[in-house]
C-alpha cells in the first residue's frame, strides 16, 4: 500500500477500542450459526430495527438537485443510516493520459469518508475502495449510452458519509440518479440492493451488523449478495457475491433482490419526475420574467 | 486485460464458432486449454507453483513468516495476497498500468479465501493473541494469454498445497514473551489442508452462449461474464460480474450452475494431479526450461 508522504502518518498499529468490548463476551464470538441467527433476529422473526426479513429499509431523504451545486448532476441518498452523496461531472474532454476510445468513458471514484465506518479509513483510496470503484464503473457502463458522447468522459464521484451496510447497493442507486439528473443518456436506471443469506433465512438490505463477515466457525450458507438491476430492461448490471452458498440459494437470493428492485423502481422514477417538473417550472417562470 | 484489436469480420467468425460449439482452436464451449503445472520450483519460497494455461503464465511463491495476529482475530493466522502484473506480460502493464487488474484479482482472492469453510486459519495460530503464521502469497503474472482468474487461482491453490510450514513449539514463557523453539529437523514440516480451497471458473458470454476458459480474442468479443469461485465441496464462495455489459437473471443463474459444476471438476482434477506430482521423485522436476 503506497502511503502519502506529505501527510503526517499516525501510529500504524492503532486499533478501534471497540475490539476490546467484544473480547469480554466470548460467548458471542464462539456462537454457532444458529445462535448467530438468534442474535440477528429474535424468536418472533423481527430484526433489531423492527423489520421483517424480507423488508428493506425505506429510501428516505432522496435529494437530487443542488446537493453539489457545482456538479452537473448530483444526488444524496439515505437508506437507513447509510448515507451517501454522488456528484457527476461532464461530459468533458478526455484527459490526455488515458487511451483513446471512440465511445464515451466513465470514471468512477468510490470513497468512504475517514469517519464513515467503525474502523477509521485512510485518506487515500484503499484496495477495497478501488475495487468498489471498478464495480461501480462496470455497472454504470452497462446503463449509460456511451456512444452518445464520443471521445468525452463523465466523472462519477461517490462519497459515503455514513456506512451502515450495503454501501455499494446505495451507491448504485444514487449514482444512476445523479447521472440522470445530469442529463446523461441512459438505457435504464440501475437500482442496487443487497441480500444477506443466513442458514434457511434471507435478509433483504442488511445493516452493518447483519452483513456477512468472514468467520472461522460458522460459515456454511452464510453470504452477502449485492446486485445492480435495471428494472425496465430486466438486466443485471452488477453482481457481487461473497461467502459460502449453494447454487440453489443464490437463485433464491437473486429472485428476492430483483423483486425488491422492481418495487423500488416507481419510487426512484417519481423522484426524477419531480426534479424534471421543478426545473421545467423554473424555466417557464424565468421566461415570464423576461 | 490485454487489449487486442479485432476486425468486425474476425469477431463475427468467433461469434459463429461459439454458436456452433466449435471454437477457433477446436474446443467446445466447456473445454479448457492444456495446462502445465509444476510445484516447488523456487527454492527460497516455502511453497511455489508455476502454471501455464496455454499462453497465460503464472508463478506463485508462498513465504511463511511469523507475526502477531490481528487484534480482532487473535486465534487466527492470516493469508496475504499480492498480485504483480509484470510488464513482460503485455506492454500495457508497464508502470502502474496493471494495477487495476492486479487489485481486482487480489481482492477476489481475499474474498473467496475469507470464509472459514475454505481454509482453516486456526491451523496457522501458534499462540493465541501472541504469535501466528502469516502466509505471504505473491503472484507474478509473467504472460497474459487470457483467463487470468482461473490460472491464478489454480496456481495459488497448488502453491499452498506445496507449502511446508515448519513445526514450531512454544517452549517457555519468559515473562510475557513466549519463547519459540523451531524444530531441528528441516523435514519436520506440516502441510495445510488444501482440499477445500476454491478454484475459479470464468464464464464469458458471447452471443446467446457462454464459454469457459476464454482466449484473449474471445475476451475481446464478449462484453460481460462472471467469475465464480467454487470450493472443493462444490459450494460457491464468491462471484462477481466482469465486463461492462449486463446479463439477464435467467442466463446468470444458468451460468452459475455451469460454473459450479465445472469448478468442482477442475478442483477434483487439480487435487488428483497435485497428489500425483507429490509422489514423483525429485529428479523428475522440469523447471522453467521447457
Amino acid at each position: 500500500m503506497p502511503v502519502d508522504s506529505r501527510r503526517l502518518q499516525g501510529p500504524e498499529n492503532s486499533f478501534s477500542y471497540k475490539l476490546l468490548e467484544k473480547k469480554n463476551d466470548n460467548e458471542e464470538e464462539a456462537a454457532l450459526s444458529a445462535d448467530l441467527q438468534k442474535i440477528l433476529i429474535g424468536t418472533n422473526k423481527v430484526r433489531k430495527d423492527k423489520r421483517i426479513p424480507s423488508d428493506a429499509r425505506p429510501l428516505c431523504n432522496v435529494t437530487i438537485t443542488g446537493i453539489v451545486s457545482q456538479a452537473k448532476g448530483s444526488a444524496y441518498i439515505e437508506q437507513g443510516n447509510t448515507k451517501l452523496v454522488c456528484g457527476v461531472y461532464g461530459p468533458r474532454e478526455v484527459q490526455k493520459k488515458s487511451d483513446f476510445s471512440l465511445n464515451g468513458q466513465l470514471f468512477c471514484e468510490f470513497k468512504f469518508a475517514p469517519f464513515s465506518c467503525q474502523k477509521r479509513r485512510g485518506h487515500q483510496q484503499d484496495n477495497e475502495e478501488l475495487v468498489l470503484s471498478g464495480l461501480l464503473r462496470e455497472a454504470l457502463e452497462a446503463a449509460v449510452c456511451l456512444h452518445q458522447f464520443p471521445k468525452a468522459q463523465v466523472e462519477v464521484n461517490v462519497m459515503v458519509i455514513e456506512n451502515d451496510g450495503s454501501p455499494l447497493a446505495a451507491a448504485l442507486t444514487c449514482a444512476s440518479l445523479a447521472l440522470a439528473s445530469a442529463s446523461i443518456p441512459m438505457y435504464d436506471l440501475v437500482i442496487g440492493t443487497s441480500v444477506r443469506q443466513l442458514p434457511k433465512l434471507l435478509l433483504l438490505d442488511p445493516t452493518k451488523d447483519e452483513e456477512w463477515e468472514p468467520e472461522l466457525n460458522h460459515d456454511e450458507d452464510n453470504s452477502n449478495l449485492t446486485i445492480g438491476f435495471m428494472p425496465s430492461t430486466h438486466q443485471i448490471a452488477a453482481y457481487v457475491h461473497e461467502g459460502v452458498s449453494k447454487t440453489e440459494d443464490l437463485e433464491q437470493m437473486l429472485k428476492l433482490a430483483t423483486e425488491y428492485c422492481l418495487k423500488v423502481q416507481p419510487v426512484v422514477q417519481l423522484c426524477l419526475k419531480e426534479v424534471v417538473e421543478k426545473t421545467l417550472s423554473n424555466e417557464s417562470e424565468n421566461k415570464v420574467d423576461e | 486485460m490485454a487489449e487486442i484489436l479485432l476486425s468486425e469480420a474476425e469477431k463475427a467468425f468467433i461469434h459463429h464458432g461459439v454458436q456452433d460449439d466449435l471454437r477457433c482452436d477446436g474446443r467446445t464451449r466447456l473445454d479448457y486449454r492444456p495446462i502445465i503445472l509444476e510445484t516447488g520450483l523456487v527454492s527460497n519460497a516455502s511453497g511455489s507453483a508455476r502454471l501455464r494455461l496455454a499462453n497465460s503464465d503464472i508463478l506463485v511463491g508462498v513465504k511463511v513468516e511469523l507475526a502477531s495476529p490481528s487484534p480482532d482475530k487473535p486465534q487466527e493466522g492470516r493469508l496475504e495476497f499480492f498480485v504483480d502484473c509484470s510488464a513482460n506480460a503485455t506492454p500495457e502493464f508497464e508502470g502502474r498500468g496493471g494495477e487495476d487488474l492486479a487489485n481486482e484479482i487480489c481482492r477476489f482472492l481475499q474474498r473467496s479465501y475469507a470464509s472459514g469453510d475454505t481454509i482453516n486459519l486456526a491451523e496457522l495460530s501458534i499462540l493465541s493473541g501472541q504469535q501466528c503464521w502469516v502466509l505471504y502469497v505473491d503472484i507474478l503474472i509473467l504472460e497474459c494469454g487470457g483467463n487470468l482468474y482461473d490460472a491464478t487461482f489454480m496456481a495459488v491453490k497448488s502453491a499452498l498445497y506445496a507449502t511446508q510450514i515448519p513445526s514450531i513449539k512454544v517452549a517457555t514463557m519468559d515473562g510475557d514473551q513466549p519463547e519459540l523453539e523451531l524444530s531441528d529437523d528441516p523435514y519436520d514440516t506440516k502441510r495445510l489442508n488444501t482440499e477445500n480451497l476454491p478454484c475459479v471458473v470464468t464464464l464469458m458470454k458471447i452471443g446467446n452462449h457462454y464459454l469457459v476458459d476464454p482466449t484473449p480474442e474471445e475476451e475481446c468479443c464478449s462484453s460481460s461474464g462472471i467469475v465464480v469461485a467454487v470450493s472443493g465441496n462444490k459450494k460457491i464462495t464468491a462471484v462477481r460480474k466482469i465486463g461492462s455489459g449486463s446479463l439477464h437473471p435467467d442466463s446468470l443463474v444458468s451460468m452459475l450452475k455451469t460454473g459450479s459444476d465445472v469448478g468442482a471438476k477442475v478442483n477434483k482434477t487439480l487435487m488428483i494431479k497435485l497428489l500425483e506430482e507429490k509422489n514423483l521423485e525429485k529428479s523428475q522436476k522440469v523447471g522453467f526450461m521447457r
